[in-house]
């Protein structure tokens, strides 16, 4: 079942680069046709698929510090693509594609019982407990390329697949094979004036995302680099977004540190 | 044959039996199914045609390029232009969420006039001779200085369009919105002699010494400064950001040293003490190429040792000797000023201080260092014809006072507008004013002040795009086409150290009955006609435009921009055209300002034991163009909930006034009031309260308008005696339980 | 039938007295085929409703804006379909043609046809983009790409759009009043039978051939093809 050629998409986030300006989140609504209401300071109701989260050290004023963390999809693979949304879903309206390492999400298959977004520990699923619907003509802009969500279905970062689906249509027409990495880039990683973000094909060990990550495969994708962490690696989620930042109360936040730690040592 | 219950039964029954032989269930099924999966009124979007155009950002003074994206004649997406100098490929937050201004609510469709308090609509022919009337009417009867203009920029060639018909028409009384470069540029031309546009080579700098500047908060062009702090990352460059709040620079920065908010000079000359104590200073420069030092380092040593320098700003001393020693010690050290997003000039000694910093270390004109960017050249038009009205128009002191005796120094000071329209209840010394790229009533500290003096202007002119918080309060409105829909030249971004102009193309037809804002100051001069309209030789703006870029329109249709990359800042021995030809320390000039001196905040001690200082972020917009519905979305929950805003307090603070997190208090300030949430943090000074930028509109869109507290409304400004410009940082407040 | 029988017996008890035993019978002879016919009333009358009277009530028909003739247009051009159906440059294609590519003929008009005169005064003159009903229009959360299927796989247009190319007229554009596609997709035959590979275009008859020629069998949950290939 598995090809050879199996790509497994993932995503580098430098923090010591990020600035926490938001335009990751910016460039994924523009691209993505995410809607917007009048009041969206409810973030468990505002539907975003790139959120900027703020972490704290914790400590008094003046030694206060913080780091802001961008949090996409994690596009979990788990255990052999068992993420834990896609194990839940009862309407295969989410699934793991063992070519790309892309968790999906297929809304108009999706009936809304929200079980994935019980599953998901990183709170990346949301639901549209409301219609979309823009101001009398900015439907203008949204972009064919992605479909929009009806009310009643859950959503959530896709790493752009439908740039990859163009870019693969662009090698076909020219007859090449494979998709150059410049050529699939996500919408935050394009935007991100920090280039802080770096995405492609964890496989490949040309792309500069697997030489930053330098992920382990005989330990479930764990990295080498002792600079990088994942999310709640301890899960086992063995998730597809790795975290660097030289500060290490962000790696403790951002990860059970120690846990990891122990593990190396073990 | 009887119909009877029976039988109807059996034809039911034999009905289900046929229909089960037939696909009506099962298509139905499907169909319904599939209903199901897309509400149909749920929209989507057609597909065609992809073409992506090359234009430039005119939402912010950084000048970045952007690559439009279309579907058929639909903008889909704006994204950053690659290789542009300034922000190859990438784009910050606003620029990103570009095309929900040309597409948003909040865009002006059609000439505006207002009628009994109420805006109709008008044909821009009438629009345009009420304009042409009104001012051939003021011209004939002498009062031709009394027409003004506000503009967010005087460089490009619409904003010297709308100069160059004032002065023909005869008024001197073009102003120039506030921002930190009006201090800079008194600052360059006190100590350099010249008349520039300051810039940083920040990608080139190994320690960056940041007195407040957000570098990362939205401060000179955005993703210029985010490129380079990643570079200072890769390559291990320093940035240590002076600030009494954990702003997002402080937390990126290598250091943050919280000071005592408006003592951000004296730390810079208690830095410079040590310095020239310790003899770390570039001495070829200082021994060659500079005057007055010997002055100015007695001052500084006797005035500025770091125990006094410690006292004031609350910086320990070792942390100021530290920071003197690693500055001077660095490859190419750079200071930088100018709070936040550099909205506010600041006060002039303040500036000068932190320059002074950069002159000791010799990074003046050199690679990573400060430089004096030449204004740009290309622009230049036929001599005006002058008739009489207008020579003696000209020749009347300006309205905000900038240029006269007591502020010699000052180009524009729109600050001092409110006192200049207010204090003489008889005389009404501004009959028309044009509004152009700019939202004073929202933008200008004290906007109370600004209304209540803009409402005595009998003509008020604005060529806003969208209904923003000015254009509500003009008579007329003559919306501009956006960006995405006209041509014009984008130069000198902010703090950027090339030579460079971006143009802005139309990616689209205009969607309203808009005009370019250049067209309409050509159709109002050709209205006028005699010498007027003959400074306005062209058709159009488009025909102005192609001609007075000349030689640079090929390559800026085909590339988007024209960078002078091969521009190399003047040797030290030809950079200074001052009366020394060296860089100056101290001066006649600068001796006859006044030593330096701390800004007090307004307001009374005893009355208002807090002080209230803004603060901004790259989600939200205080210039002329408010946030868009996207960076709205995008606003923190600790920032804004519902429609309230958080104000940051340190825990201590809010303790002692019996204010727990999450609760509401009445914010009071001597200008206003307002109620607000309060946020405790660690991240900021005891006593401070700490407002966000960008949020308290009341006119835009319903996305924006309603949402927490405009700071300028609390606010005012402080006039610096250097130069008559706003040079407050903050004000008195005080915090109640609601 | 029993139970109708007991039904009767009761009832007839409940009666025993007034009604005479031979009129029972008859009318239970009676209605036992009333009760057939109507059972085959219903049964005929479903049958048609299902099979000739439902088909008409779930589409509506609408003929073309304008009539066009592909053999004619077929004879004329130089490189058959793709000379109109063209890919752009990124690799899309570009489906029906726009305006603009029919302009390059049809400024003035050419024929004596009264389709093209009408063509040419309506849309050429005015400038207004025709609006075509597309037959096989996609929902909007499927990708198809034609450059993968015609270009990498080699299919040629007859696979899926049948032999449209020959036509000499364009048949009235039916849509579904339910699901809002075109009848296409679910195919002519209202049972869904296809006997050609152009009769229908759901997503079982995709995935067959992607299962078949073995294109992205990836997915975790179903060990078939995985959803982000044709949708997004």
């Amino acid at each position: 079942m598995k090809k050879e050629n199996a790509k497994r998409f993932g995503m580098v986030i430098d923090l010591d680069k990020c600035t926490g300006c938001g335009s990751c989140m910016v460039a994924c609504m523009a691209e993505n046709n995410v809607p917007f209401r009048e009041d969206e300071t409810d973030k468990l109701l505002s539907v975003a698929w790139m959120r900027v989260y703020k972490l704290t050290n914790g400590k008094a004023f003046p030694d206060a510090d913080e780091c802001f963390l961008p949090r996409p999809c994690q596009h979990c693979e788990g255990h052999h693509g068992h993420s834990p949304c896609v194990s839940v879903c009862p309407a295969t309206a989410t699934d793991y594609d063992a070519s790309t390492g892309i968790v999906s999400q297929i809304y108009t298959r999706c009936f809304g019982c929200r079980y994935c977004m019980a599953a998901c520990p990183y709170h990346v699923r949301l639901f549209n407990w409301w219609d979309p619907v823009w101001p009398d003509g900015m439907e203008k802009m949204l972009n064919p390329d992605v479909s929009v969500r009806m009310r009643g279905v859950v959503e959530k970062c896709s790493f752009c697949f439908h740039r990859y689906q163009l870019a693969r249509q662009q090698a076909d027409y020219e007859e090449r094979g494979e998709v150059a990495e410049n050529e699939y880039q996500t919408a935050c990683t394009q935007g991100c004036p920090a280039g802080a973000i770096v995405f492609g094909d964890l496989n490949n060990p040309d792309h500069e995302v697997t030489r930053l990550a330098q992920p382990d495969l005989s330990h479930e994708g764990k990295s080498r680099n002792p600079k990088a962490f994942r999310l709640l690696e301890r899960l086992g989620t063995n998730t597809k977004v790795y975290y660097l930042s030289s500060r290490e109360w962000v790696r403790r936040l951002g990860d059970n540190y120690q846990v990891k730690a122990a593990q190396h040592q073990a | 044959m009887k119909i009877d219950r029976r039988s109807f039964l059996s034809f039911a029954i034999g009905g289900a039996a046929g229909t089960a032989l037939t696909p009506l269930p099962w298509k139905l099924t499907d169909d319904m199914s599939i209903w199901s999966q897309m509400w149909p009124w749920t929209p989507v979007p057609a597909r065609g045609a992809v073409t992506v155009v090359k234009s430039a950002c005119t939402l912010c003074p950084g000048g970045c390029g952007i690559n439009v994206r279309k579907v058929d004649d639909r903008v889909v997406k704006i994204e950053g232009l690659p290789d542009h100098p300034v922000n190859d490929g990438s784009l910050c937050t606003l620029g990103l969420a570009g095309a929900q201004l040309l597409y948003g609510p909040r865009r002006v469709k059609t000439p505006l006039k207002k009628v009994n308090g109420r805006f109709v609509a008008i044909s821009w022919e009438d629009a345009l001779a009420e304009v042409s009337e009104k001012l051939s009417d003021l011209r004939a009867k002498g009062g031709a200085h009394t027409v003004a203009c506000i503009s967010s920029s005087d460089r490009g060639t619409v904003a010297e369009l709308l100069a160059r018909f004032l002065r023909v028409f005869g008024s001197p009384n073009f102003i120039r919105m506030p921002s930190s470069q009006d201090a800079y540029e008194v600052a360059l031309y006190l100590t350099q002699g010249v008349r520039a546009i300051p810039g940083f080579d920040v990608e080139h700098s190994d320690f960056v010494l940041s007195f407040g500047s957000g570098l990362l908060d939205g401060w000179g062009s955005p993703v210029y400064l985010f490129k380079a702090h990643s570079q200072w990352r890769d390559q291990g460059g320093k940035l240590i950001q002076v600030e009494p709040r954990l702003s997002r620079t402080a937390a990126k920065a290598d250091q943050w040293v919280p000071i005592n908010p408006g003592t951000e000079g004296a730390l810079a000359l208690g830095i410079a003490g040590v310095i020239i104590k310790e003899s770390l200073y570039d001495e070829k420069f200082v021994n060659s190429h500079s005057s007055g030092f010997q002055e100015w380092k007695r001052l500084v040593i006797d005035g500025f040792s770091p125990e006094i320098v410690s006292k004031v700003t609350g910086v320990k001393v070792t942390v100021i000797t530290e920071l003197a020693r690693s500055f001077a010690r660095a490859n190419r050290p750079l200071a930088t000023g100018g709070r936040g997003k550099g909205t506010s000039p600041g006060s002039l000694k303040e500036v000068l201080a932190v320059h002074f910093l950069n002159a000791l270390v010799g990074n003046l004109g050199q690679k990573g260092g400060s430089w004096a960017v030449p204004e740009p050249e290309y622009i230049d038009w036929p001599e005006l014809e002058m008739e009489q009205a207008a020579s003696t128009g000209n020749q009347q002191t300006r309205i905000d006072g900038a240029g006269s005796d007591i502020y010699t120094h000052a180009r524009y000071l729109a600050n001092r507008l409110p006192e200049a329209l207010l204090t003489d209840p008889g005389y009404q010394p501004v009959q028309v004013l044009f509004i152009s790229e700019a939202n004073p009533a929202y933008s200008l500290p004290d906007t109370t002040a600004f209304k209540d003096a803009v409402a005595k202007i009998p003509m008020k002119v604005s060529f806003s795009s969208y209904l923003d918080e000015t254009a509500e309060l003009a008579d007329l409105v003559l919306p501009n086409h956006t960006y995405l829909e006209r041509y014009e030249d984008v130069p000198a971004p902010s703090g950027y150290p090339l030579p460079i102009i971006s143009l802005v193309r139309p990616v689209v037809e205009p969607k309203f009955n808009s005009m370019h804002t250049g067209d309409a100051v050509i159709q109002l001069a050709k209205a006028l006609g005699g010498s007027i309209s003959k400074a306005f030789p062209w058709d159009s703006y488009e025909e102005c435009l192609e001609e007075t870029l000349g030689d640079k329109w090929e390559s800026l249709m085909e590339q988007g921009y024209w960078v002078d990359s091969e521009y190399e800042a003047p040797g030290w021995s030809e950079a200074f055209e001052t009366a020394s030809e060296k860089f100056e320390f101290t001066s006649r000039e600068i001796s006859a300002l006044g030593n330096y001196s701390l800004v007090k905040p307004e307001g009374d001690e005893a009355f208002f034991p807090l002080v209230l200082i803004p603060f901004d972020t790259m989600r939200l917009w205080s210039g002329y163009v408010g946030s868009p519905p996207f960076l709205i979305k995008s606003v923190e929950d600790t920032l804004l909930q519902k429609n309230e805003v958080l104000v940051e307090i340190h825990a201590a603070t809010a303790d002692s006034l019996g204010l727990g997190s999450g609760s509401t208090a009445v914010l009071t300030t001597p200008k206003g009031k307002a109620r607000v949430k309060i946020r405790t943090t660690e991240g900021i000074m005891p006593g401070l309260i700490a407002l966000p930028r960008g949020l308290g509109h009341t006119a835009n869109d319903r996305f924006l308008a309603g949402k927490g507290v405009n700071y300028n409304r609390l606010a005012g400004p402080v006039e610096d005696g250097a130069t008559g410009h706003d040079a407050a940082w903050g004000i008195r407040a005080r915090l109640a339980k609601a | 039938m029993s139970t109708v029988d007991e039904q009767s017996k009761a009832a007839s008890g409940m009666d025993e007295g007034h009604i005479p035993q031979g009129v029972e019978e008859k009318k239970q002879d009676g209605s036992s085929a009333t009760i057939i016919l109507f059972f085959v009333f219903g049964f005929i009358a479903s049958l048609i409703v299902g099979w000739v009277v439902f088909p008409k009530l779930l589409y509506s028909s609408r003929p073309q804006p304008v009539e066009f003739n592909h053999l004619v247009h077929n004879e004329m051009v130089d490189e058959g379909c793709e000379s109109c159906h063209f890919f752009r440059e990124d690799g899309s294609y570009s489906g029906v043609p726009t305006l603009a590519q029919c302009i390059d003929c049809h400024e003035e008009v050419q024929g004596d046809s009264e389709a093209e005169e009408y063509f040419v005064t309506e849309y050429v003159q005015r400038y207004r983009e025709v609006p075509w009903l597309v037959y096989s229009r996609q929902p909007p959360c499927v990708f198809f790409p034609h450059s993968a299927h015609v270009l990498k796989a080699g299919m040629d247009c007859v696979t899926c759009h049948g032999s449209i190319g020959e036509s000499e007229s364009l048949r009235p554009y039916e849509q579904n009043r339910i699901s809002r596609y075109s009848r296409d997709i679910w195919g002519h035959n209202i049972a869904g039978i296809s006997r050609n590979s152009w009769d229908r275009m759901k997503m079982d008859d995709c995935a067959e051939c992607h299962q078949r020629e073995n294109v992205n069998q990836a997915s975790v949950q179903t060990k078939r093809g995985g959803c982000f290939v044709c949708h997004h």
